[in-house]
């Protein structure tokens, strides 16, 4: 063997034992019917589980609220990041402690996020429907048509100096002169924006909504520690329902097959934002 | 300098031999996997007593929260060599670890326990431990539902507290004002409304299965049910409270804010103690039996792992906790009862919570059924609790989600 594949001899077996193998057992349990209290009973079942999920109506009902979840949440950050990295950027004084404050949320771990907002959104204990009330307003922030928008929020609270963190650091880097040039051309403020700023920061863009969407498709702990993914199934998000499928029912063959359907969905999201991102 | 360190050599051998000879002593050491609940300090507390009669065998209690528990349970019985001795178990996941072929029959041990009197524990309860004709668990506590009602608002009022599921809709709706509500609900999705909704089914003469086994979660009386369920939601429990479970409900009952809840029978003590969470509220509560009369029984059993290491040194704990004296004990301090000697014994009404909380109690548990059996029950829980909620909230018609929860019930079976 040459020496340059064993140089990368015990990383590829590293990978091998802590990715591809899971991976495969994984795809393997996917095709039978596995179940952790029924181990002396595995059955085969091909891709019945991958059939079977497909038109599962709670399966197809928790995928489109995380589609929309994602779609939503992240939306939200980026045109809240952009406003808030574009107003920062022009901030003369304090800039440093605006942003130290504005980036906040993002240290809290979700879990934490979750139990906060169930009790500040509380109808009965909650401060920002009391508040609300004073105002005349009675929301119900987690009734069957609010609550998956409420959980957005939450998102976008938590993860918007995210965004702001990447635009920022995006805006800052861009050169100064296309700027001069469309003020000597007497480009209005919003022109600007339109034709020079935001072309100029599309890859920076692109890549902050890859992670975001990534870790969108991921979120658990707000539903978990809310809403459980009621009223009804408005907020059963994927994860939760796979967590459910495998861990409270044990059913890890269709936990599995499903999970390889999230991978599935998220690579062609990748894709897709990939190729919007090497088009010039 | 020599002598030194031949003394020192001796007393090294000494000491080793002298922590040879205490291991050996030591017989067994029983890691037991509890739920933090009050009664589990009442246990801990207790279990000082076991160790002290028994110093060869040390108690480790892993206490966690519910949510913990099942996995954790999962891994320590698929695992070579169990990490827990000792596990409790709820009642839904009854039949299903003991056919997975996780616990131990424990009828020889049983039988072999003389002064344990198994038969006194009462049936409804000891029963959901029972699979196909073996005792994989004996009762720990229970949780029956009751209903908890201000004894004095219907006491001024001068309005009967109802029996039947027609009386109580409309005695809670006639209760409602603008801000106090005549029953604090739990309609939170999954385990929290299927425990609620469930008396509510018994009180129509429904159930989840009938005799054959066929799934009848859809038929008549389940319908009826639910549209009463959701009409006394609509109309007489508090507003916005769709994502209401156990505490949100109990709090809203200590509060004053209504007048009545079904929730765990042994809620009642603790509403009425003083300095409690009720204030001057405190003394003002009383139980009853659910309208209708058949309460969804929960429980949890203790039961000993089938890979667990020392099979004798584990029961002769579970034994002894669950023995008529100690178990008398328990309630005493304050523990939910499950032998019929216990809540019949006047010294308990005396140093308990008065004759009429037991006695009560044991109209509750006599006709009280599980929440659900058969080795899903977990799962089925959850499927027609999901149902139960998506009806009240409005996405579904009741018959749309109760025709799903059939479906996914026979799913499961």
């Amino acid at each position: 063997m040459s020496l340059r594949y064993r140089l990368i001899l015990p990383l590829t077996l590293l990978l091998a034992a802590v990715m591809a193998y899971p991976l495969v057992f994984s795809a393997w349990i996917s095709l039978h019917d596995y179940r952790l209290t029924r181990l002396y009973d595995v059955r085969f079942r091909g891709l019945d589980n991958y059939l079977y999920i497909f038109g599962d109506a709670p399966f197809l009902k928790a995928m489109t609220n995380t589609l929309m979840f994602v779609a939503g949440a992240v939306s939200l950050e980026l045109v809240l990041g952009l406003g808030l990295a574009l107003l920062l950027q022009r901030l003369v004084r304090f800039q440093n402690f605006a942003r130290a404050v504005l980036l906040a949320p993002m240290f809290i771990t979700p879990i934490a996020v979750g139990l906060m907002f169930r009790f500040m959104l509380s109808s009965e204990l909650g401060v920002i429907p009391h508040y609300l009330r004073l105002m005349g307003l009675g929301v119900d922030w987690f009734s069957a048509d609010l609550a998956l928008f409420s959980l957005m929020l939450i998102d976008a609270w938590q993860w918007t100096p995210f965004m702001l963190l990447m635009f920022l650091a995006g805006l800052e880097a861009l050169p100064r002169s296309p700027f001069e040039a469309a003020k000597v051309d007497g480009a209005s403020p919003w022109m600007t924006f339109w034709h020079v700023t935001l072309p100029m920061l599309r890859p920076v863009i692109l890549v902050a909504l890859i992670i975001r969407a990534l870790d969108a498709f991921k979120v658990f702990e707000y539903v978990y520690a809310i809403t459980r993914g009621g009223p009804g199934d408005a907020t059963e998000v994927i994860l939760f329902h796979i967590y459910k499928t495998g861990f409270r029912f044990f059913r890890m063959g269709e936990a599995a097959a499903m999970a390889f359907i999230l991978i599935a969905i998220t690579l062609v999201l990748v894709v897709i934002l990939y190729s919007a991102m090497q088009r010039k | 300098m020599n002598r030194l360190c031949k003394w020192s050599l001796t007393t090294l051998m000494t000491g080793t031999a002298a922590v040879m000879i205490s291991g050996a002593s030591l017989a067994a050491e029983l890691n037991i996997i509890i739920e933090e609940v009050p009664d589990y300090d009442i246990v801990k507390k207790l279990t000082e007593k076991f160790e002290a009669a028994n110093p060869d065998i040390k108690v480790n209690f892993d206490a966690m929260p519910f949510d913990a528990m099942r996995d954790k349970i999962l891994t320590s019985s698929l695992a070579p060599s169990a990490t827990y001795d000792v596990i409790i178990v709820d009642n839904p996941w009854m039949e299903e670890f003991s056919r997975a072929g996780y616990l131990t029959p424990l009828d020889d041990f049983i039988k072999a326990d003389e002064g344990y009197k198994y038969d006194d524990f009462i049936k409804a309860v000891a029963d959901v431990g029972v699979v196909d004709g073996k005792t994989y668990g004996v009762p720990y506590y229970n949780y029956a539902l009751g209903l908890i009602v201000r004894q004095d608002i219907f006491d001024d009022k001068g309005i009967e507290v109802p029996t039947t599921l027609e009386d109580y809709v409309s005695v809670v709706k006639e209760l409602t004002t603008d801000d106090f509500y005549g029953a604090a609900m739990q309609p939170q999705k999954g385990y929290k409304i299927m425990e609620e909704w469930k008396n509510w089914l018994y009180a129509e003469g429904g159930e989840l299965f009938d005799e054959n086994g066929e799934v009848i979660i859809n038929n008549d009386a389940a319908v009826k049910a639910l549209d009463m369920y959701i009409d006394t939601y609509n109309t007489a429990a508090p507003k916005n409270s769709l994502n209401w479970g156990f505490d949100e409900a109990l709090r809203a009952v200590s509060s004053g804010k209504a007048a009545t809840m079904l929730s765990y029978n042994w809620m009642l003590p603790t509403l009425n103690a003083k300095g409690g969470m009720s204030g001057d509220l405190a003394g003002k509560f009383k139980l009853y039996e659910v309208p209708g009369g058949k309460a969804a029984l929960g429980a949890w059993f203790w039961g000993i792992p089938a890979n667990a290491e020392d099979k004798d040194a584990a029961w002769k704990f579970v034994s002894w906790i669950t023995s008529p004296e100690v178990a008398k004990e328990r309630v005493i301090a304050g523990g939910a009862p499950v032998r019929t000697s216990v809540i019949n014994d006047k010294d308990v009404w005396e140093k308990g919570f008065g004759k009429d909380y037991y006695t009560t109690l044991q109209g509750i548990l006599e006709d009280a059924a599980p929440l659900a059996t058969g080795p899903h029950a977990e799962e089925l829980i959850e499927i027609v609790g999901t149902e139960l909620s998506a009806a009240v909230s409005g996405q579904k018609t009741v018959k749309e989600a109760l025709d799903a929860a059939a479906n996914g019930v026979k799913r499961t079976q």
